[in-house]
């Protein structure tokens, strides 16, 4: 096999990583295929920055089920949720392994808990370890610390969901949306049983961790997916592993974030959903599927998808010598819809084309047209040129676009001039 | 493959232009008929809102929080109230400009929030996808140019405008669109990938609508706000009549309420959200018609679904089926209408069997109010509100 080649490389690298970075895309261009994917899957530092503070579950329980101190809780939420956001911005900022963060960020999009909803950042804090931990790992895994996640439970009522009443609402998620996806492949009594077979999951008002209520959980006879038993919420989470649906849902969620904005192609997604139940639901191993398939390296598909607020601005400020004068990251990620911890619904946000509205369009070409700002004169090329790749014109822009540019190229003279031109023209928008 | 092979590729691709009906016109001017959808997003409670307050299903199902007859604004037929909060729009109706559509749902009803809108507004089957927001089905045939404007606080569903058949675009309010959209340069819409399409044609009603904006608008974003309206829907509201008042082309607008998905103590939230959509739309209403715009327009409510019959012990309501819809105009025709649902007569999951389809409302617009006689709802019996 022979190697990447520039051309590829940056085509693996956009994808894959939070910005293009040009040493990487040096890195792996004299690879082979399987060795970038390789090193992609397997270059993981799982070390993370020093946590911000929070308040443990033991301190906001008073003020939890207090009616008059529920402005307390709102305020602690809104500081605390700030905190976790900046803190979580600025690792993917910095971290030398940004694979792992842009897939802690799919699994915060699979399975989302917001600051509004929870006003609980210390478990959203530790769902996104949890998160981290398990995004390169097992799926089956991923699911069963979902399920009993803290975060999780607030976010969902799990935890108010009981013996006698039952709460629906996680139930009817984990089939909608966490595995089977959609509503055709289960019946609303399958929703209601699944509620019954979770009651009694909680949360330990002294630690803050998952604990099981034995006397809040219905030990009746549930019937769920055509199988009858006492069914526990372990029990239900198995037969959903079973249920060959569960893995084509992930298997076309990774087609939006790795191939194209358009609707997943079923002979792909079929084929690569066979290979994770295979392996036993090993993420890398459907990654691997993924990234090496035809689909992914379709010339047809350079260029369709749009690329995240997240790799936008994120992205441009780990690849070139750009900087914010603010450092107002995660509030320029809201306003351009992917708010991190904060997500509209728990469908996620629904990403692809739609995080192109005219409102976000505006944002986003305000952010780049400010992050390029400056003396754009061919004089002051050379403080810019010390942080840039030293390369023709032409690699210049087969590095920072996947498709050629929209507009017509600077005619002036001067490196500040293209990089500006090209990461303002409508392909830089697209990956 | 190489670089070189690769430019001819995607430049062969890029050449592509725009159909012609999606071109804007060149200085159009405001519509005859203007319709503005209030989406109630969460799942509005139909039994609360427009409440059959005297039945004693009812009044059994909803013992502690249905609405009591004390507070009940009563309607003066078919024994139905509106919902306590909703004083400003009561006016309305006794002034008989607002139509109720009872039992409003739509057969197999799905109980997913987020499916069940996409039926509501791409106007499908419970067990049909579509692409397409129901209004490009419609409003491509009554105007050229700007079909639609969402207005919302994070400036992005567009809902029923949602589709690439339609000029539409989002904003937060018309005085950041004119300000963001300075910036924003003129681009000739491709369609190498459904990104980049969707990415230019955006960029290009940015462009067009922003320069409407600016000319028509500059000097009235200029005077100093004042404003009396509160919330978020109260102010997208504003945003929607600034908008209408200064001519702007576009014959859809649609604002969101969010907060209905009352699941536990319902009744403070339900009061809560009521209220807001009570006040933005009566201060909305107001500015019609001191600007001599009130016979122009339509304003018309839709939710993905109704809520359950019974009340749960949390004192809120799960999801349901049926619901109650209202549209308000100097043109609409008062009154109810449609059949209530049968309260006696739930399913397995609680629910009430629906009496009107939501699509005879769609009929209804597409006939009566864009004179859209060719539409795909044409099996559904329009309903005399207009």
């Amino acid at each position: 096999m022979g190697k990447l080649g520039l051309f590829r490389a940056r085509h693996l690298v956009s994808r894959t990583s939070i910005g293009a970075e040009w040493e990487n895309i040096q890195r792996y261009k004299n690879l082979t295929l399987q060795d970038a994917i390789k090193h992609t899957l397997n270059y993981a530092d799982y070390n993370i920055p020093h946590e911000p503070k929070t308040s443990p579950w033991a301190k906001t329980i008073r003020n939890r089920n207090s009616m008059s101190r529920q402005r307390n809780m709102q305020r602690m939420a809104k500081t605390e949720g700030k905190a976790i956001q900046n803190w979580w911005v600025n690792h993917m900022l910095t971290t030398k392994t940004p694979f792992l963060e842009r897939m802690t960020l799919f699994w915060h999009n699979h399975f989302p808990s917001t600051i509004e909803q929870t006003k609980q950042p210390s478990a959203l804090f530790e769902q996104n370890v949890t998160q981290r931990r398990h995004a390169l790992g097992n799926y089956g895994n991923l699911l069963f610390a979902m399920a009993k996640d803290p975060g999780m439970l607030i976010y969902l009522d799990g935890y108010k969901n009981v013996k006698g009443d039952p709460n629906e609402n996680f139930a009817r998620e984990l089939l909608e949306l966490f595995t089977l996806g959609g509503t055709v492949y289960y019946r609303e009594n399958d929703i209601k049983e699944a509620a019954r077979a979770f009651t009694g999951w909680g949360i330990d008002d002294r630690t803050g961790k998952f604990r099981f209520y034995p006397e809040k959980h219905d030990t009746g006879i549930k019937t769920f997916m055509g199988h009858r038993g006492n069914f526990d919420g372990d029990d239900i989470l198995m037969i959903l592993m079973k249920h060959p649906r569960t893995a084509e849902t992930i298997a076309e969620k990774m087609w939006l974030e790795f191939v194209s904005s358009s609707k997943p192609n079923a002979a792909y997604t079929r084929r690569w959903a066979k290979s994770f139940r295979d392996s036993n639901y090993d993420i890398k191993a459907l990654l691997v599927a993924i990234l090496s398939s035809d689909a992914f390296w379709d010339i047809g598909n350079m260029g369709a998808l749009v690329k995240s607020p997240v790799e936008l601005t994120i992205g441009t400020m780990r690849a070139l010598p750009y900087r914010l004068r603010k450092n107002n990251l995660a509030h320029n990620l809201s306003i351009m819809g992917q708010s991190l911890f904060a997500h509209n619904s728990v469908k996620g946000w629904s990403g692809g084309n739609d995080w192109i509205s005219t409102q976000s369009l505006m944002r986003r070409t305000g952010l780049l047209t400010n992050l390029t700002r400056g003396n754009l004169r061919k004089a002051n090329d050379a403080k810019m040129m010390q942080h840039m790749p030293n390369c023709s014109d032409e690699d210049l822009v087969t590095w920072l676009l996947p498709v050629p540019p929209l507009n017509p190229l600077p005619t002036q003279p001067g490196r500040q001039r293209l990089v500006r031109a090209l990461v303002l023209d409508p392909a830089y928008q697209v990956s | 493959m190489d670089r070189r092979e690769f430019l001819k590729y995607s430049g062969l691709l890029t050449a592509a232009g725009m159909s012609p009906e999606l071109l804007f016109a060149a200085n159009g001017s405001r519509p005859d008929k203007i319709v503005v959808f209030v989406e109630l997003k969460g799942g509005n409670d139909g039994f609360n809102t427009l409440a059959p307050y005297k039945d004693p299903d009812y009044q059994h199902h909803r013992h502690n929080i249905g609405v009591k007859e004390r507070v009940a604004l009563t309607l003066g037929e078919k024994d139905m109230a509106m919902h306590p909060r909703l004083k400003g729009l009561h006016n309305i109706w006794n002034k008989g400009e607002m139509a109720w559509i009872q039992g409003v749902g739509y057969p197999n009803s799905v109980l997913s929030h987020f499916r069940s809108m996409d039926i509501i507004e791409t106007g499908s089957h419970a067990n049909q996808v579509l692409d397409h927001g129901w209004l490009s089905q419609i409003v491509p045939g009554y105007k050229q140019g700007l079909h639609g404007i969402s207005v919302s606080n994070d400036g992005s569903s567009l809902g029923p405008l949602h589709s690439s058949h339609l000029n539409s675009v989002s904003m937060q309010s018309p005085r950041t669109f004119v300000n963001q959209s300075k910036i924003i340069k003129d681009i000739t819409p491709v369609n190498s990938t459904p990104a980049l399409a969707h990415l230019t044609n955006t960029q290009h009603q940015l462009f067009e609508v922003g320069n409407q904006l600016r000319a028509k608008m500059s000097r009235s974003l200029r005077q100093k706000k004042t404003t009396r309206s509160k919330g978020v829907l109260g102010h997208s509201l504003e945003s929607v009549a600034q908008m209408i008042i200064a001519g702007i082309d576009s014959p859809v607008y649609k604002v969101t309420q969010t907060g209905f998905d009352t699941h536990s103590g319902q009744v403070g939230r339900h009061n809560n959200v009521l209220y807001q959509l009570d006040h933005g739309l009566s201060r909305f209403i107001h500015s019609m018609k001191q600007n001599g715009l009130w016979n122009k327009v339509v304003i018309v409510s839709y939710s993905e679904f109704g809520r359950r019959l019974s009340e749960n012990r949390g004192g809120g309501t799960d999801h349901g089926t049926a619901s109650a819809q209202f549209v308000i105009g100097g043109g609409v025709q008062g009154g109810i209408y449609g059949e209530a649902p049968d309260l006696s007569r739930v399913d397995s999951n609680g629910n009430v069997a629906h009496t009107t389809d939501y699509r005879q409302v769609y009929a209804t617009l597409a006939q009566r109010v864009w004179n859209q006689p060719n539409h795909p709802w044409r099996g559904h019996q329009t309903i005399p509100f207009i």
